[in-house]
């Protein structure tokens, strides 16, 4: 059985369900997020710690047990990012450009002080830091702020061409990206390229937090990779294809916590000196071992950062129950200001799946605690009525999934109209562009010497700014204000007792 | 087949050389106005009204007094139905114009000798997700691929800037480029109760084809509703008003408890937009005075409202 081939054909599989999930559109989107997402590490953990599920708490034990067995193959047979930094290493080698891989010395001090931190600042409901540095969320954004645009004007390219075949398809609407966002993705997508152009899985083993904790459990994994000391020769040929740069030839020896599983190193050997086996035998390196202090630090830093969870006050300061326009709009189904921006881990694929593209991200519109974490942009789009996907689309709960009829009554916001811009109101004339959008009957026009005068009923409102994306004005004479907390609205019933459709019987017309 | 056509033909030369007679009969009376200014002569009533009937059942009646399609489309030409589907809803709901009407009117172009029919509209919604929703849901794409429609979206790509030197306020805009390249626009709106604008019939419903409506409404929505006729009237307007939306215009209720339709299985052909949008308007139980772009095109003589002055049809099934 070849371990490389079927590291390869899994990884392939999988990273090209993450474009489609990514990339497809609604509808695969929420076929392919319940099946790929709970098997992502950060997601899940997510959302056990905001809205606990049983398939979710047993996807993580999975992978915590599989680790706990098998070392870090979640590295080379789950993870996003990993495999995007295989292909550009395997690209690289294929060009020719790429340097062997040689051993490195581990960055203990750098990946462990990065892992606490991170699991001391998801504690208090800190999110950035795990939001920059998850590695299912960058490869995300690079797919959504990156890819998805480059796809879209591609489509909309072929269409534009088709119509001269007499072939109409409905283009695409490019989605409003915000500069700044698009300037992280790119920068984390440079960084990668050059990382794993030059030394293969560098980010791994220094930056994702998620690599590093796994590395804590599979230096203690059953099955581990090992070098049969007394007959190595020190041919290299491991060390040169370890993509990890964990194989130290001189001590014959393979970091576990830095090894990513990718088992290149096992078809290297030419007399097949590595092997993978249970690892109950061997001699334990006992020499002092910053890595182990690492450990210590991280576990102390977690259990601090889950008793901060559970008293978490900061949450608490967001709660501000009034209608804001101060504070962004989070999508509907993420319940409030406060569940939404400590859940939500900016993986963007709420983003890449919103057919509207009202979601859009942000950068430091959640203030320095929820960086990128996306907002409901009614500059640019509005919230489609009929539609409900981000939430089942979202994988850490961030944002819930909510049933078509609740989420028609679901207030993200309120409406506000600014009589002083409206043009009903300033020129004494027609216009409604709010109110024909408006889906909920909020909007309501009073007839006065045949003008007619917009009028606001907030019970209804949704807040979808529908009206806000179609109000003519600049400034913007209606406008969604947030609600930090969401409410219920109510559902429209016509007031007066309506006439039952009548059918023309007379043979008579009115001129 | 060929018998037909040959009927066909003879039926038409007969029916030429009468209208002739009649046009001619006409000049030498001095009644010029009676005369449409285009170069096909003919003695066609301004207006027919038909109703009573099944959508299709009436645009066939209708389209037989207006004298034939072959008056409007002739072999080979390029055809834009312009229908209203400006929300994504269901026919029933009467706030997009009847599938069946769609279908009947692209069946009979073809049987005119027309080379393409495309069909089209620059949905309310503005987002391609909800114009393929739309186009679905009201049933106009599969009514129009029935009947060999050509189905194509109102992209941005597709528009191009036009003058409209006579307007009062909108001098020019952005016009879609399939108006602009077919030879024959058929305009087919549904009447329908308008929140905003009172009504929403054929005047209105050509905010479809433009690109920016944010123009129209921050400039003075009745005015612009007006000025874009001088640009480009239809050739022939056909109102759908079998089922027709009298409350909660132009997108019909949220709730369908709410939903108020009549069923007035009417339909109005004309060539005239502003007398087609008066006569709806009285079909709707309206003034036509008091719907201000109706004034305005009436002002701006791209129209007759006064149903009086009109030589008008009508026929009941």
């Amino acid at each position: 059985m070849n371990l490389v081939k079927i590291r390869i054909a899994i990884s392939l599989l999988v990273f090209t369900l993450f474009l489609l999930l990514f990339l497809g559109g609604g509808k695969i989107s929420v076929f392919l997020s319940p099946i790929l997402l709970p098997l992502q590490f950060v997601p899940a953990l997510m959302r056990i710690l905001t809205q606990p599920e049983i398939l979710f708490i047993i996807s993580l034990t999975t992978i915590l047990i599989i680790s706990l067995i098998f070392g870090r193959v979640y590295c080379s047979f789950l993870c996003p990012l990993g495999m995007l930094q295989d292909i550009i290493s395997a690209l690289s080698r294929k060009s020719g450009l790429l340097r062997p891989y040689t051993f490195r010395k581990p960055h203990n001090l750098l990946r462990y002080s990065i892992l606490g931190l991170t699991i001391a600042t998801l504690g208090i409901g800190f999110l950035s830091l795990v939001n920059l540095l998850d590695p299912y969320s960058i490869t995300g954004r690079i797919i959504t702020e990156l890819g998805q645009p480059l796809l879209t004007w591609i489509y909309n390219a072929s269409a534009n061409l088709l119509k001269y075949l007499n072939v109409y398809l409905f283009p695409k609407e490019t989605p409003y990206l915000p500069l700044w966002a698009l300037s992280v993705a790119f920068c984390f997508l440079i960084l990668i390229l050059i990382m794993s152009h030059r030394t293969g899985r560098l980010y791994c083993n220094t930056l994702c937090p998620v690599g590093s904790f796994l590395g804590l459990l599979s230096r203690i994994s059953i099955f581990q990779l090992s070098i049969d000391q007394n007959k190595c020769r020190e041919c290299v040929r491991c060390e040169i294809v370890c993509k990890a740069g964990c194989i130290d030839p001189q001590k014959k020896n393979i970091d576990q916590s830095r090894c990513v599983n990718c088992f290149n190193c096992l078809e290297a050997c030419p007399q097949s000196l590595i092997i993978y086996s249970p690892s109950f035998n061997k001699i334990k390196n006992d020499e002092w071992s910053p890595a182990r202090r690492g450990f210590l630090i991280a576990a102390f830093a977690a259990s601090g950062s889950f008793f901060l969870a559970f008293n978490s006050g900061t949450a608490g300061l967001r709660k501000i129950a009034h209608a804001n326009d101060r504070l962004p709009i989070t999508p509907p189904g993420s319940v409030s200001f406060a569940h939404f921006t400590c859940a939500c881990i900016a993986c963007n694929l709420c983003v890449s799946a919103c057919p509207t593209n009202v979601i859009t991200p942000s950068f430091l519109e959640y203030g320095i605690t929820g960086l990128m974490q996306p907002l409901m942009n009614y500059q640019k789009s509005f919230c489609d009525y009929e539609c409900n996907i981000c939430g089942k689309v979202c994988p850490t709960g961030a944002i819930l999934p909510l049933p078509l009829e609740e989420k028609k009554l679901t207030q993200i916001g309120e409406v506000k109209l600014i009589k002083e811009k409206c043009i009903v109101y300033v020129d004494k004339q027609n216009c409604g562009a709010c109110g024909e959008v408006c889906p909920t009957h909020t909007i309501n026009f009073t007839n006065k010497s045949n003008v007619l005068y917009p009028e606001t009923d907030t019970r209804y409102c949704i807040g979808c700014g529908a009206c806000e994306k179609a109000c003519p004005t600049s400034p913007k004479s209606i406008v969604v204000r947030s609600n930090s907390i969401h409410k219920k609205a109510v559902q429209y019933i016509a007031a007066a007792k309506l006439p039952q459709p009548k059918k023309e019987t007379s043979n008579d017309f009115p001129f | 087949m060929t018998e037909v056509q040959k009927t066909d033909r003879r039926e038409f030369l007969k029916k030429g050389l009468s209208l002739g007679l009649v046009a001619g009969g006409a000049v030498i009376l001095g009644k010029t106005d009676f005369l449409s200014a285009k170069e096909t002569v003919t003695a066609m009533p301004d207006l027919v009204a038909v109703k009573n009937g099944e959508p299709d059942a009436l645009f066939k009646k209708a389209i037989e007094l207006m004298g034939g399609m072959r008056q409007f489309v002739k072999k080979g030409q390029t055809v834009v139905v312009k229908p209203n589907i400006g929300f994504p809803r269901k026919p029933e709901i009467g706030a997009t114009t009847n599938p069946l009407l769609v279908k009947t009117i692209i069946e009979h172009c073809y049987k005119a000798g027309a080379k393409k029919v495309y069909v089209f509209d620059n949905v309310v919604s503005p987002t391609s997700s909800n114009a393929r929703n739309c186009y679905k849901i009201s049933g106009i794409e599969d009514a129009a691929n029935a009947a060999g429609g050509i189905v194509a979206p109102a992209d941005d790509f597709g528009y191009k800037e036009v003058k409209i030197p006579a307007a009062r306020i909108l001098t020019k805009t952005d016009i879609h480029e399939l108006i602009l390249n077919s030879d024959v626009f058929i305009n087919v709106p549904v009447l329908k109760h308008h929140r905003s604008a009172h009504l929403s019939i054929a005047m209105k419903n050509l905010m479809g084809i433009v690109n920016n409506r944010k123009e129209y409404h921050l400039r003075g929505l009745d005015q612009c509703i007006a000025d874009f006729c001088l640009y480009r009237k239809p050739d022939l307007n056909i109102v759908d008003a079998y089922r027709v939306l009298m409350s909660h215009g132009p997108s019909g209720p949220s709730d369908e408890s709410s939903l108020q339709v009549e069923l007035k299985k009417t339909l109005l052909l004309s060539r005239d937009i502003v007398a087609v949008d008066a006569a709806a308007t009285k079909i709707f139980g309206k003034d036509p005075e008091d719907i201000e772009y109706i004034k305005f095109g009436h002002e701006q003589k791209i129209g007759n409202m006064n149903l009086k002055e009109l030589k008008i049809v009508t026929y009941a099934m």
